[in-house]
């Protein structure tokens, strides 16, 4: 199966409806989802950096988005940094806390690691809302999070702030694919696949989950910094755990471990989100009840599932072509 | 003395709860994230059932029937067909329950907080040991002493315990030896979610009766259950009691930092004695 040109198949018309999009002369609602669709997109390939490509489930990813939120917010307003400094310091600090995590959540693993990154994504929530209220402005969270200043552009026109946006997006996406493809991505998948033959191969597999683990928290820290921006407003809601549960579902939804499923995921949620709630208000409960389905009949989510399609399709074609017998 | 009872009462309640937890993890390898949820809808039940009959005890069987019947069917329906996936499926799933239960719930209670009253006969105080007392905060410990008492029975004496062990020890052994396992297993996840529907009727004149109940109490459920060990019903009665007075107790004294040793207490659990701090080599159940 060739999965790279899937990919592409599946990115060109993203990437075409993502730059035609702000010619279409969209509301600024269409773009404010289309750009809160491609932050939550950059979160759910970072997540899935653990989940799907490392195969471990984790309940702690709040704690890097949030803290990302926090930084921008912090480095903005209380030490009056530029906005390019501030999201530098949203990924160190998703990152390091990634790091820091990794020191308890790795020694254990299975459903040990989603309980032990539970526990201290929830440690950390209750201390954003109560002893850090200082900082973090306790359960009233911080308004007025800044926007990009780049050479005099206002970003706070929602189309150049979409721009500015889809560049980081695709930044994060090329990142991905050079990392996937890299040899450091080779042997991630090789531990997924089987950890004993990876560490007897000689690999340190330990190391490698902890960069990978830390990687993934900093690009939760970035998305973090772009949802403080583009909601211009961080609140403890972002560190609780139910914010890693929703993205948890995006992935799944979308199919975890392949490039495009997270954002697929994003996308889906999303949509359905405004389709829903235009005609009902209990739209949380029947999408909770569109995610039980698709668990229990499509587990490999929407591009998982296309993606074996797609396998399938090309080898009858070539096994009809003779090129194998 | 009313910290002292105040903390057991608190106790006998997680235990209620985390028992049905327990359970579950120890009979299905399940971590039942909607068992939060479960004890919510418990709650709203006993509430409603308590608002049009005026009857106590008729919330409380109510409660626990329905909710009952409610495990059984997720089961059925949902986790059934996903024991033989990756543990993360079936975590997950149950994610996705919570938000149906949640909104369940919102639909036919709406989104406001509800206040439940206590059965006038339990609900005075009395005085002991040189405090004043209220009687239901004794009526929980009682009634968590007793139910907690038939749970062992259940378990450790009966036969249909016996199942329970024999079958989370090694399913597939039972289940060839011609025994009902996928029965078991229902009825096990169906008395789990009795008990956490029992336990939301009994919170639901102490608390306010809300949403954020799925969300909050399966942490503190998580906390007794991973303190007493995954699976061991032994060691959440004496983690629950534990985490009941170190609640009401801290409340009292320092109530800003009791949460953070909680879970601080929790996540030093998790990684010195990830078998939890009661651990015996050969109990299982």
């Amino acid at each position: 199966m060739n999965a790279s040109r899937f990919d592409l198949w599946l990115g060109l018309p993203l990437a075409a409806i993502a730059l035609l999009l702000p010619f279409t002369g969209p509301s600024d609602f269409m773009l404010n989802l289309a750009t809160l669709v491609m932050i939550w997109a950059v979160f759910a390939i970072g997540f899935d950096f653990v989940f799907g490509l490392l195969g471990m489930v984790s309940f702690g990813h709040a704690s890097f988005l949030g803290l990302g939120g926090y930084a921008l917010a912090l480095a903005t307003q209380m030490w009056g940094l530029p906005f390019c400094a501030g999201v530098s310091l949203a990924i160190v600090a998703g990152a390091l806390c990634a790091w820091l995590f990794s020191f308890f959540a790795l020694r254990v693993s299975g459903i040990f690691f989603a309980l032990v990154t539970l526990a201290l994504s929830q440690l950390l929530y209750i201390l954003a809302d109560s002893k850090l209220r200082a900082w973090t402005g306790g359960a009233d969270g911080l308004p007025g999070v800044a926007r990009p200043g780049l050479g005099g552009i206002d970003f706070f026109d929602s189309t150049l702030f979409y721009w500015y946006v889809l560049a980081v997006f695709a930044l994060v996406m090329a990142a991905v694919v050079v990392l996937r493809r890299s040899p450091f991505g080779r042997v991630i998948a090789g531990i997924r696949q089987n950890e004993t033959r990876a560490e007897q191969l000689g690999f340190d597999v330990h190391r490698y989950k902890q960069i990978t683990f830390i990687v993934s928290g900093g690009i939760s820290g970035l998305a973090g910094a772009l949802l403080a921006s583009l909601l211009m407003y961080v609140n403890p809601q972002m560190l609780h755990w139910t914010t890693s549960g929703d993205v948890i579902i995006m992935t799944l939804l979308g199919g975890a471990g392949t490039l495009w499923g997270p954002v697929i995921g994003v996308l889906a949620f999303e949509v359905l989100k405004e389709w829903l709630s235009g005609w009902t208000q209990y739209w949380y409960g029947i999408l909770g009840l569109i995610f039980i389905l698709a668990t229990l009949f499509f587990p490999k989510g929407i591009v998982g599932e296309l993606q074996e399609r797609y396998g399938q399709w090309r080898d009858k074609a070539a096994r009809r072509d003779g090129r194998i017998s | 003395m009313s910290t002292l009872i105040i903390g057991l009462s608190l106790g006998m309640l997680l235990f209620l709860l985390a028992s049905g937890l327990t359970l579950i993890f120890g009979m299905l390898g399940v971590i039942n994230f909607a068992h939060g949820a479960l004890y919510m809808l418990g709650a709203y039940i006993a509430f409603d059932i308590g608002r049009h009959t005026g009857s106590f005890v008729a919330g409380l069987i109510g409660a626990t029937v329905l909710v009952a019947l409610a495990g059984a069917l997720i089961e059925r329906l949902a986790l059934r067909p996903l024991y033989d996936r990756p543990h993360f499926y079936q975590l997950i799933l149950t994610f996705g329950v919570i938000l149906v239960i949640s909104e369940v719930v919102k639909v036919v209670w709406g989104l406001g907080y509800q206040e439940s009253t206590m059965p006038p006969a339990l609900a005075g105080t009395v005085d002991m040991f040189g405090s004043t007392i209220p009687v239901y905060r004794l009526f929980v410990i009682g009634f968590g002493a007793l139910v907690s008492g038939g749970l062992f029975l259940l378990i450790e004496k009966s036969t249909f315990g016996m199942l329970v062990r024999a079958a989370s020890s090694d399913g597939e052994m039972v289940r060839l030896l011609g025994l009902p396992v996928a029965s078991v297993r229902m009825a096990v996840f169906a008395l789990g979610s009795g008990l956490a529907g029992l336990a939301g009727a009994i919170a639901a004149p102490l608390f306010p009766i809300e949403l954020g109940m799925a969300t909050n109490t399966i942490i503190d459920c998580f906390i007794v259950v991973i303190l007493g060990g995954l699976g061991n019903i032994r060691g959440a009665v004496a983690a629950s009691l534990l985490i009941g007075l170190v609640r009401a107790i801290g409340y009292s004294y320092m109530p800003s930092w009791v949460d953070i040793l909680t879970f601080s207490l929790l996540i030093a659990t998790l990684l010195t004695r990830p078998q939890g701090l009661f651990f015996r080599a050969t109990r299982s159940a």
